[in-house]
């Protein structure tokens, strides 16, 4: 492995696809845009990893669209994800190719099998990376901590290291003009022994209206209490086309539907006008609307995240302001 | 049956948070209450004993001597024991650390099932569990929304959530690990009997000397203020002030008519 410890060698760079029926998630051009950003830093040669069942539809799909070269793996028992085979099966790759970078989404998938990689092949292992630059010599990893009020600068001890990334962090990689990458398909066996994947099915049905909305009136855990969700549709009510939306902890609590919920694990919205009251900014949150045109955020926290994101910030209890804000339209209107 | 529930204490969401004189991590602060998502893995754990009495369900946290007081809420809520792995770090501890204490303790003592939360609502990394199951050679499943063991035991049925509203499941073999997310349940008030008897109970107490650990792996170079990503004007003046200024950036850019 120590010949990958040498600045001039290139490094290689793994990058874990992400898929479902037969598509690759968005998720897979990031990963490869962040791969990118280390090649900046690194002579690096990046390889998309594969597991799948079938994966020529996969393959085409990401070799086309980046012009990276892959490995498939197909495997039989495969038919659905399953940590334990992608454990398995990826360190052994590593034991064959020695990546110094192995990339992988920060998603419920992603952090299911990312960690317990890291200990079978004795690598560090970085989770929710933002961004990352060059110091001392290493790759320094840019995350989110504490409410997403702090970012941390992190660096591995020692290659190899593993990084989940955040969705929404970088720009997808798609290149305008690539040469499709080479695609190199095996066939393999594994048979889990701990693990028995049962299926998948759609829990929720994700509702077209909220990604659809121009204006999207949203509420997180800072309204304080459930009659204040009045407030929220009050002032929705103002915007022509407007929807309501919330962070995950309000339909968690079942204040709000699924179908209303911003971020990593509901809705991905881009509106033209974002008002979040009462939403502190988690990066999970701000996976769902950080695409949206104009962003206003009212807070009582004046250190809150959402700010960071915002193009005109209110540091208000909206208990107070939205009132006063009705009050005023009120009375600009007669 | 035996079940173990890792929890941690988290600064309070509404606490001031500001980095050190160092950059290095911050400033301490004064409130703590138990991780969000722990909580839920607990209230998942007391469900399984309110139905089967047989269940001993003991609960671990790995940190500073104040997590004993997020083990006395969990005794409160009806935690039989508690375990401390007193690590009285200043700064970032890596989840591999933390991992190896929890993975130690498993190893010499037998659980069924372990239960951690999904992600800590201050690291929000996601690791600790994985990599405590892994450690230890167990499977492990994350984001566990929902559970059933089965009738003879020696297996667990389990649905974990996906993003795009998908639910994936899968059957593990006991003994295993599951990081529970957050918001499935409604966690329990302790009650004032358990409080009595929590703050009599016994705690148990290993240094980390006591106990194998590995290599943390990683460390903070440094922390930061995020940077503004958007203009962020900060709108001044009385509560009416602000709401007429917003009013017109809002009807200035044709949002409102």
């Amino acid at each position: 492995m120590w010949w990958r410890m040498q600045k001039t060698v290139p490094k290689l760079i793994f990058i874990i696809a992400e898929h479902y029926e037969n598509k690759a998630k968005s998720i897979v051009f990031e990963l490869a845009a962040c791969a990118d950003k280390i090649k900046k830093i690194y002579p690096a040669e990046i390889k998309a990893i594969i597991l799948g069942r079938e994966t020529g539809k996969l393959s085409f799909e990401i070799t086309h669209t980046t012009g990276l070269d892959a490995v498939a793996i197909e495997i039989n028992e495969l038919a659905l994800y399953n940590a334990e085979i992608y454990k398995t099966v990826i360190n052994n790759l590593v034991a064959e190719f020695f990546p110094s970078f192995i990339i992988i989404g920060h998603t419920p998938r992603g952090l299911d099998f990312a960690s317990g990689l890291a200990v079978r092949m004795k690598a560090a292992c970085i989770t929710g990376v933002e961004g990352l630059s060059e110091e001392g010599g290493k790759i320094c990893f840019r995350r989110q901590m504490f409410y997403g009020k702090i970012n941390a600068h992190i660096t591995a001890n020692s290659e190899p290291v593993i990084v989940t990334v955040q969705p929404g962090a970088f720009e997808p990689y798609k290149p305008d003009k690539a040469n499709p990458g080479k695609v190199e398909t095996r066939k393999v066996e594994c048979v889990p022994e701990v693990i028995q994947a049962k299926g998948i099915r759609r829990c929720h049905y994700q509702d077209s209206s909220i990604s659809e909305a121009k204006v999207i009136v949203s509420a997180g855990n800072g309204i304080g209490e459930r009659e204040n969700l009045d407030l929220i549709y009050r002032l929705a009510g103002i915007f022509p086309g407007s929807s309501v939306g919330g962070s995950r902890i309000l339909i968690d609590r079942g204040w709000l539907e699924y179908r209303q919920q911003i971020g990593l694990t509901g809705a991905q919205v881009a509106p033209d006008l974002y008002v979040a009251c009462g939403i502190s900014g988690a990066s999970q949150h701000l996976a769902g609307m950080r695409k949206s045109g104009f962003v206003v955020a009212i807070n009582r926290d004046p250190k809150a995240a959402i700010f960071n994101e915002s193009d005109v910030c209110v540091v208000e209890d909206i208990k107070k302001f939205i009132p006063a804000f009705l009050e005023e339209y009120g009375k600009r209107k007669i | 049956m035996k079940i173990l529930v890792c929890i941690k204490p988290v600064p309070d969401p509404e606490s001031f948070i500001a980095i050190d004189d160092y950059q290095n991590w911050i400033k301490p602060t004064g409130l703590f209450k138990m991780n969000r998502f722990d909580e839920s893995a607990l209230e998942e754990a007391l469900s399984i004993r309110d139905r089967c009495k047989s269940v001993r369900l003991d609960v671990l946290s790995v940190g500073p001597e104040y997590s004993k007081d997020v083990i006395r809420r969990a005794l409160g809520m009806g935690a039989d024991g508690g375990i401390h792995i007193v690590c009285e770090a200043d700064g970032y501890v890596s989840p591999f650390l933390t991992a190896s204490c929890i993975a130690s303790f498993i190893k010499e003592n037998y659980y069924d099932l372990i239960f951690s939360g999904a992600i800590s609502e201050d690291y929000m990394q996601g690791q600790v569990g994985p990599l405590s199951a892994e450690m230890a050679g167990l499977p492990c499943v994350s984001f566990v929304v929902k559970q059933a063991i089965s009738p003879d035991k020696k297996s667990i049925y389990v649905e974990r959530e996906m993003d795009d509203g998908l639910i994936e499941s899968f059957e593990l073999t006991l003994p295993a690990l599951l990081t529970i997310q957050g918001g499935i349940n409604k966690p329990r008030y302790p009650s004032l009997s358990n409080m009595l008897r929590a703050n009599r109970a016994e705690i148990c107490t290993i240094n980390l000397d006591q106990i194998g650990k590995t290599d943390p792996k990683q460390a903070t170079l440094r922390m930061t203020i995020p940077e503004k990503r958007r203009e962020g004007y900060v709108l001044s003046g009385s509560v009416q002030e602000k709401a007429a200024e917003l009013i017109r950036i809002l009807s200035q850019k044709a949002f409102i008519t």
